[in-house]
């Protein structure tokens, strides 16, 4: 058993986005969901009866949520506790368990951005990656989810829609990092900490979230992350998550 | 098709099918109308590719968030939180953000609508035009939502100003916050009226009774940020949260300490508490908490005395302790006794005015005195309804105010429909309401609307809010103060208001502002002052509007130390629960349905939250189907078993159990407003925490989708999966 202080990581080696999410101030309401969803062009799978089995779909987790919002219980009545809510998306990893796996190389890495990429025209849905992944953050297309019109009207022009049989999963709202790094480059400066921000960070009304440049140590995000108290999750699995956890309490 | 067909042939046809089809906002600073342009007449301001944003407010529920909304080629694409709007300083909750999908809602009204048929706007005018005037004035009534605020100074205007009778306005949420309750509670021990503001962010020791701040309670995404500031620990050390309610609302999730106090002993807690502490405190005993014995508070609540003692002495010795009545607490049959009581806990931690403390919110722009409560309390309603039984409206306009839906069935609304000649809709979706009434009139979506809301409650400044239209009308749809205008040109006489159009009434409304002092902004003439408020999304002041209230005598005043009364013979209390995602309105978005219910996390559906043991007891698991039955109705709903309620309180979500409302919400689910009967608090709000119900098996079977593990559903993991 490899100890995790064993195991030698540093988020300035291999990051470059990041981001800390404080579960004390999270309250569970659920906008950061909504926004990634209304951001990234995520379907609704809804609740119909499937017509191959008679079930359910998103019972058996078939939904498409980017980021979710978990929460456990502990205890029993009266002295029953709701562990802090813990939102939960691609962890971003440095060391990413889900690339090696892909046999089409539709997960790769971004060396220019050090996020994990998903090349939806290269997926072509073996799902090795979602079964690697131990943050269960992926999920996959399992079928073209209706979108009646005129609902498509709303979709954001900067993110691809995505078909049956493609995985997906947060990106980081890349086309965000894409706009702002363009407007500065055409305004010959540096992106300024804190000029844009994903979605569900943009959302949250608790300010739970905070997203930036961890290779930055000036950089809000990163003195956060440097605060101590933070944790990463499964960080012993050397997968070198980029998304910094404060437990709260 | 020819093989030599090219992809950039392809590109250039659709190019001018897009250029031909493709809807352009107009609406820049300056313009006053949205209208369709090809690209070749593109606005200056809108280029091919580029976003266009603008500043307007969210209508999701009556707070008055502000948003601004991102558009691309004429259609809007997201919404974010207006940074400069104090209210919600550039954050919005999951409505506001899935407030797209009711803009592109596939099931809107899409027309003027008689029965089935559609019918031409001039028509509709006409009908509009002789209800108003073939009906004597106190026969015409005007039922309203509480958004937006500008339709309603036009109606309050027209009232006034013809004879009808004033506008009454309704919202479910109001209902649910007990509003009537806390505002005639803060008039009963300050002697002023106005709507309590809690600084939540400045405490340090919060206790709150049923208050559902983090949900949909009054202004939730300020009270949001409140909750953050309680516990960020920047300038002052991490805030205590302790919530007292029989079932862990996703609010007291995040408290501390969930303290399930048996239903309607909440006046004695609170007043136990507050004399607990003021014995801490040493001095007399003020009269307000004399009425009460701890050790019997104790003993009724289920709060071990030594709990209340040790929440007493936090409470005296924190410096920064503050109490907040809301919610269910407040939604019995004693409930304003609840309110008082929680209330006269601030006069003994002194925090009014402070920070940390209770002031009253600050009154809005254009708003002519402090307001304790906007909507009607639903007693008010039930005589609204009377009168509708007893035929004295011939002609009922509704707007905004969905009331067969949000009103309990056994209040009678739906009926009394019948009794009036006329009744016209004015709303966007085919909502209940609208598919009783005779006309639907459909107006604009708050994204394609003007307007303003006034921020009732939840920021420290004076604010209004504005809205504009982001896109052009994507249906047929009509302005209801343009129809309203137009048909009282027809009307003639004193229905003839001089106003050209919606936004001349609305600049006329705004025009006093420039001459107000410690604005945002000013401008020398109404044009540039208007192109301000829209740029800004409305105009506040930059002061604290903030009052404080009356200290005097609060602790002198004596308070009854009541427990509630239940209606019905259950062996079970009953909390109806405003679901936090879905709200009164919501269940017709799509993402608000599939948003996981943050505390069961089920999605899609209602469910009954039964404890565990309780569900053991009576024989049921999760997803079995059971009858729940009070004396007033009963509703058919799948258990899921809660591990934090009471074991003698079932609790069932409201928002879902729509009959219409399109497709995604009608058929789905239960309204636990069935449940409910015409029985009021003395303040007029509804005592719908004041219902004792009955459980019963029905031996059916329904799974609830959730996104938590399905362990043992479908026999998931139990091995025995087919």
């Amino acid at each position: 058993m490899i100890r995790p202080d064993e195991i030698k990581m540093s988020a300035e080696e291999s990051g470059k986005w990041g981001m800390v999410i404080d579960q004390d101030l999270c309250t569970g309401c659920q906008a950061c969901v909504a926004a990634c969803s209304m951001e990234n062009n995520v379907p609704f799978v809804g609740d119909a009866f499937s017509p191959s089995n008679g079930e359910v779909d998103i019972n058996y987790g078939r939904s498409l949520h980017w980021i979710r919002i978990e929460r456990f219980w502990e205890g029993e009545y009266p002295e029953v506790k709701m562990t802090p809510h813990q939102p939960m998306m691609c962890q971003q990893c440095g060391e990413a368990p889900c690339e090696p796996v892909c046999p089409a190389f539709a997960t790769v890495h971004s060396e220019a951005e050090q996020l994990n990429l998903m090349v939806y025209n290269r997926c072509i849905g073996t799902r090795y990656c979602g079964n690697n992944c131990p943050y269960q953050v992926r999920s996959f297309n399992w079928r073209d989810y209706e979108r009646p019109e005129p609902l498509p009207n709303q979709l954001n022009p900067d993110v691809t829609v995505r078909r049956r049989g493609v995985m997906e999963k947060c990106t980081f709202c890349i086309q965000r990092i894409h706009k702002a790094q363009d407007a500065a480059k055409a305004e010959g400066r540096e992106v300024a900490d804190g000029e844009f921000t994903t979605a569900c960070a943009q959302a949250c009304p608790a300010n739970a979230i905070v997203f930036g440049r961890i290779d930055n140590p000036e950089s809000l995000v990163s003195q956060l992350a440097h605060q101590g108290h933070g944790v990463k999750h499964l960080e012993e699995l050397g997968t070198q998550p980029h998304v910094t956890y404060f437990k709260g309490g | 098709m020819s093989n030599k067909f090219s992809r950039r042939d392809f590109l250039k046809l659709t190019g001018v099918g897009a250029a031909t089809t493709a809807v352009l906002t107009g609406c820049g600073p300056a313009s006053r109308y949205t209208k369709r342009e090809p690209y070749m007449q593109m606005p200056e301001y809108t280029y091919n590719g580029h976003s266009t944003y603008y500043a307007t407010t969210c209508r999701e529920c009556a707070a008055g968030c502000g948003l601004i909304v991102r558009t691309s080629q004429g259609r809007a694409i997201k919404t974010e939180g207006n940074a400069n709007n104090p209210l919600n300083l550039g954050k919005t909750c999951a409505r506001g953000q899935a407030t797209l999908h009711g803009l592109y809602n596939p099931d809107r009204v899409t027309d003027p609508m008689k029965g089935g048929s559609a019918m031409t706007w001039d028509e509709a005018t006409q009908v509009v035009a002789d209800a108003l005037k073939n009906n004597k004035p106190g026969e015409i009534a005007f039922l309203m939502g509480l958004a937006p605020d500008h339709l309603f100074d036009f109606v309050s205007d027209l009232a006034s100003a013809t004879g009808i009778n004033a506008p009454v306005r309704f919202n479910a949420l109001d209902m649910f916050d007990a509003q009537a309750t806390l505002s005639k509670a803060a008039e009963n021990l300050f002697g002023q009226s106005g709507m309590p503001l809690f600084d939540v962010a400045g405490a340090q020791f919060v206790l709150s009774f049923g208050a559902n701040f983090l949900e949909t309670w009054l202004s939730p995404v300020s009270y949001t940020r409140g909750f953050a500031g309680l516990r960020e620990a920047k300038t002052k050390m991490r805030g205590k949260f302790i919530q007292f309610e029989a079932r862990m609302s996703a609010t007291a999730a995040k408290a501390d300490e969930w303290m399930p106090a048996k239903p309607g002993t909440e006046a004695l807690v609170a007043l136990a508490i507050g004399k607990l502490a003021a014995e801490i405190k040493g001095g007399s005993m003020p009269r307000a908490f004399s009425d009460v014995e701890p050790k019997d508070a104790a003993e009724k609540s289920g709060i071990k005395l030594e709990t209340l003692e040790h929440i007493a002495e936090m409470f005296a010795h924190s410096g920064g302790a503050l109490a907040i009545p809301g919610g269910a607490a407040l939604g019995q049959s004693n409930g304003l006794a609840v309110a008082e009581a929680v209330l006269a806990l601030n006069a003994l931690a002194d925090n009014f005015g402070k920070a940390g403390g209770v002031y009253f919110s600050a009154v809005a722009p254009t708003q002519s005195a402090a307001m304790g409560q906007r909507g009607a309390s639903a007693q008010q309603m039930q005589e609204f309804i009377q009168n509708m039984k007893d035929g004295k409206y011939k002609v009922l306009f509704i707007h905004g105010a969905n009331p067969v839906f949000e009103l309990p069935a056994a209040m009678g609304f739906k009926e009394a429909m019948k009794g009036v000649e006329q009744v016209i809709s004015f709303s966007t979706f085919p909502d209940e309401t609208a598919a009783e009434a005779t006309y639907v009139f459909p107006d604009h979506h708050g994204l394609e609307s003007w307007g303003y809301q006034r921020v009732f409650t939840g920021a420290a400044q004076s604010v209004l809010s504005g809205l504009q239209p982001v896109v052009s009308p994507f249906y047929n749809t009509r302005a209801t103060v343009d129809v309203l205008l137009a048909a009282g040109q027809i009307a003639g006489g004193k229905f003839a208001m001089s106003f050209m159009d919606e936004v001349e009434f609305l600049r006329g409304k705004i025009a006093p502002l420039m001459s107000e002092s410690d604005g945002l902004f000013s401008a020398p003439d109404l044009n540039t002052f208007m192109a301000y408020f829209q740029q800004h999304g409305g105009w506040w002041k930059t002061t604290d509007g903030r009052t404080a209230p009356a200290t005097a005598d609060v602790l002198s005043k004596s308070l009854k130390a009541t427990e509630a009364e239940f209606a019905g013979e259950g062996e079970f209390f009953f909390v109806p629960f405003v679901s936090p995602t879905l709200a009164e309105a919501g269940a017709n978005k799509p993402w608000l349905q599939e948003l996981p219910d943050p505390t069961t996390t089920v999605m899609w559906n209602s469910w009954v939250a039964i404890n565990p043991e309780t569900a053991h007891e009576l024989g049921v698991d999760n997803n079995d189907v059971v009858k729940v039955i009070s004396e007033f109705g009963e509703v058919e709903v799948s258990v899921y078993k809660y591990p934090a309620i009471r074991p003698d309180t079932i609790a069932i979500p409201y928002g879902q159990g729509h009959t219409a409302y399109g497709r995604y919400a009608a058929n789905r689910g239960v309204n636990p407003a069935d449940l409910l009967g015409a029985n009021f608090n003395e303040a007029g709000d509804l005592a719908f925490a004041g219902v004792k119900v009955k459980v019963e098996k029905t031996g059916k079977k329904s799974v609830i989708s959730r996104l938590e593990s399905m362990m043992g559903v479908y026999g998931v993991g139990m091995g025995e999966e087919h």
